[in-house]
């Protein structure tokens, strides 16, 4: 079945609202790299964090009085989408609209607070404020309270592909008549702790940029934020299609998986391919596979510009590809050497007459999903 | 693809079928032995051996033994790589194929609540006192939520793309839930579902600090009960369009007929003290399933054994179904959290096989102001044709199925 896009919403490393960060990455603009550091280790690692000033607009809610990050930029990003949707909910409709909220590391920073109090004090320092907010669910719940909603919520989590796995859940719900639309939001924080996890694995880059398809694969810088978008059964921005996705163990296994996903995903014309590259291993199996499959299509990525927000990730590529579709344009694509064979933006692009979008995901840890939109 | 078809040309739901399952927790390794455990009713709980429980008020839980866990096991180098709930799952899926080797899962829906904590709790830990970081990549490796869902799948050659869903105590049975609504939608033809979660410092200790966990033992419905005991462990359950199952001349466990999620914004740790969360959860799935609640023949309740919880899901029980059967096997075995629904869906269907009512054990009293039926301490020979089974959790999630014993 396919599903359309009532309403988007994002917080982003280079503010908040669909409509202005769009105008800001049209203009080539990066977020600023933040350096964090931690008394567990001696390195310092380089983030795109949520400014401040991103945060202004969000009422006070008692929910949110010690919620982590993460609930405070899903409740930004959900009521934009919301509002450009024109969903009002109420006693009427509050269980008529499901909630499905991916994320991947979920509340870092509590869950650190919290173990660290047990491992330096002992159990009976353990905070019973905290604890709660440690769980996987804590922001979907907070969420939901917020907008009053009622029927299902489900969070959802994985890697960086997590983001399209909710929205193909999304389409799974709203099989079910009883439901109008399903709010789906991917969020995460970002923290000195998962930095540090990550460039064990190899993973990070200590500093920007961030160099997608790169030969080498030097790495990854960590973002936060939040997207969200509401899915209607009527409207002219459409998901046609989505792929369940698929795992792999191996990178030659991940370029075969992918191909098998794009092939299914590109009956008829593709214009543009909003990709998931984030300058890491997984890049060099997207870009086989691309290559191999679509050749001509345009590639872009987001990463560079607002970096790896894993959770968020994949709504913030949807976001791109429906803002694309709508505007008729694409970003430059930083920071891409021109060794790459794919087809890229090096300047602003119009896209005057593009009528369809793939997006792909590609996790670090196994996972990889896409879908396919389009505009009417 | 089947597609069911009225005679007005209309789609109608599918009917979905268990056609294979699999479990291991403290009750034991497989259908048989958990099937023993409930009819003998056991007390699984053991002090906690995992980690030092020194400064916690609740000293013990349900566990799964890593000898039998690692036992047999023929890589020995895979074997030390994994996490334990990696074996707890393999575990649970070897079980499910040996029954049904032909299933052709197109999608896997797991439910967890800590995925891989503890390989978190070790990369703190060493980091913490500047110690030996040689295991870091393994723990990291380990501890996305996906990783033992797609170690188990790995295991067996099992290629499909898997969803985890982390709805704290609700996540197994929302992960059934939503299973079988994909079955039932003719969207997909068979689906693998189940739960896992392994004990945890962090969580074990968390509980603790919320007083949820009792240093006694655990009463579900009693009217001294001080709270619960957690637990550990993981369950399969393979769902399939039951006229496709039919076709192939699958072996049919049961019926999964209903299912029913709410999402309660009253606290994030509390319920409504109403019970209207779980009463939505529990209507909406017998009206997915259209009968009437007199039609339940027993319900394996949450029943936590924590004064909120049970005050509110029996409340909602007696408004909604009356003087049913009721147990909370957690008695027995422990809250395995993300587990705790699928394990107990697995308890549902062997007391529809077998044709008894699992016991509620350490019950002394009923509480003064309802009338519920529990199945005290003994399990109880039953006719039954119908069970449902409740999961709630954190974050106010609740989530019913209704399952039906399979009737040639």
């Amino acid at each position: 079945m396919s599903l359309a896009i009532a309403g988007m919403g994002w917080i982003t490393p280079l503010g908040n609202g669909v409509d202005p960060v769009w105008q800001r990455l049209l203009e080539g603009a990066e977020a600023p790299a933040e350096k964090i550091r931690e008394q567990l280790g001696d390195q310092s690692y380089s983030v795109f964090r949520v400014p401040n000033s991103a945060l202004a607009s969000l009422a006070p809610h008692p929910r949110l009085r010690r919620a982590s990050a993460i609930s405070r930029f899903a409740a930004v990003a959900g009521l934009e989408a919301l509002h450009a949707a024109r969903v009002k909910l109420g006693p009427q409709n509050r269980d008529r609209i499901a909630l499905v909220f991916a994320i991947s590391n979920g509340g870092v920073i509590y869950t650190k607070r919290f173990y660290r109090d047990i491992v330096e004090t002992g159990a009976q320092a353990a905070s019973p404020l905290l604890f709660p907010e440690t769980v996987f669910n804590a922001p979907a719940s907070h969420l939901a309270a917020i907008l009053g909603i009622t029927g299902a919520t489900y969070t959802l989590v994985g890697d960086s592909a997590v983001g399209l796995l909710a929205i193909r859940m999304a389409e799974d719900l709203m099989t079910n008549d009883a439901l109008d639309c399903c709010l789906v939001v991917g969020a995460e924080e970002v923290d000195w702790l998962l930095c540090d996890a990550y460039r064990r694995w190899r993973l990070l880059r200590l500093e920007p940029p961030v160099e997608p398809f790169s030969e080498v694969g030097r790495g990854m810088i960590l973002s936060e934020g939040a997207g969200a978008i509401v899915l209607t059964r009527d409207g002219s921005l459409m998901i046609e299609r989505t792929h369940a996705g698929g795992y792999y163990r191996k990178r030659t296994e991940a370029e075969e998986i992918l191909k098998r996903i794009i092939c299914d995903l590109t009956e008829g014309k593709i214009d543009f391919v909003i990709s998931s590259a984030n300058g890491t291993f997984i890049d060099k199996a997207e870009c086989s596979a691309l290559r191999q499959t679509i050749p001509d299509a345009i590639v872009y990525t987001v990463k560079p510009a607002l970096g790896e927000s894993v959770g968020a990730a994949g709504l913030w590529q949807v976001i791109m590809a429906g803002q694309a579709l709508r505007c008729g344009e694409l970003p430059p694509l930083l920071h891409v050497t021109s060794a790459i064979s794919l087809r890229t933006p090096a300047l602003r692009m119009s896209l005057a007459r593009a009528g369809h979008a793939i997006v792909l995901s590609c996790g670090v840890n196994q996972q990889m999903a896409g879908l396919r939109l389009s505009i009417q | 693809m089947l597609k069911t078809t009225a005679g007005n040309g209309k789609s109608v739901p599918a009917r979905v079928a268990v056609v294979a399952a699999g479990v291991v927790s403290p009750l034991g390794f497989g259908l048989s032995e958990t099937l023993d455990s409930l009819r003998e009713a056991r007390d699984c709980i053991t002090r906690v051996t995992r980690f030092s429980v020194a400064e916690c008020r609740c000293k013990t839980a349900g566990q799964v033994s890593d000898e039998r866990l690692l036992d047999g096991r023929r890589d020995a180098s895979r074997t030390q790589s994994l996490h334990r709930t990696s074996h707890m799952m393999i575990q649970a899926l070897g079980e499910a194929v040996t029954q049904g080797p032909e299933f052709k899962p197109e999608l896997t829906i797991i439910g967890t609540t800590s995925g891989g904590m503890s390989n978190g709790e070790n990369y703190y830990r060493s980091l913490h006192r500047h110690g030996n970081l040689r295991h870091s990549p393994t723990w990291i490796a380990n501890y996305p939520a996906q990783k033992p869902v797609i170690d188990a799948q790995e295991t067996f050659g099992i290629s499909a793309p898997c969803q985890v869903i982390a709805n704290a105590c609700a996540s197994g049975t929302n992960a059934i839930g939503h299973a079988f609504e994909c079955v039932r939608s003719s969207r997909y033809q068979c689906v693998l579902t189940g739960g896992y979660d392994a004990l945890s410092e962090l969580v074990f200790v968390g509980f603790d600090s919320l007083q949820a966990s009792t240093p006694e033992k655990c009463r579900p419905f009693d009217r001294r009960r001080t709270g619960m005991v957690l637990g550990e462990g993981a369950a399969i359950l393979v769902l399939e369009n039951f006229d496709a199952a039919r076709a192939r001349g699958a072996p049919i466990l049961a019926e999964i007929t209903g299912y029913g999620a709410s999402t309660d914004n009253f606290h994030l740790t509390q319920p409504d003290p109403s019970g209207i969360g779980p009463r939505r959860a529990m209507e909406l799935a017998l009206q997915s399933v259209q009968v009437a609640p007199n039609a339940v023949d027993y319900v394996n309740a949450h029943g936590t054994a924590t004064l909120f919880n049970d005050a509110a899901e029996g409340k909602a029980i007696g408004e909604l179904l009356g003087r049913v059967p009721i147990s909370s096997t957690k008695s027995m075995m422990g809250h395995s959290l993300g587990a705790a629904g699928a394990i107990e869906a697995i308890v549902c269907l062997l007391a529809l096989q077998h044709q008894f009512l699992p016991p509620n054990i350490n019950f002394r009293a009923p509480d003064e102001d309802t009338e519920l039926d529990v199945v005290a301490n003994e399990a109880r020979p039953a006719a039954l044709r119908a069970a449902l089974s409740n999961s709630f959790g954190f974050g106010g999630t609740n989530a019913s199925i209704v399952m039906r014993k399979f009737e040639a």
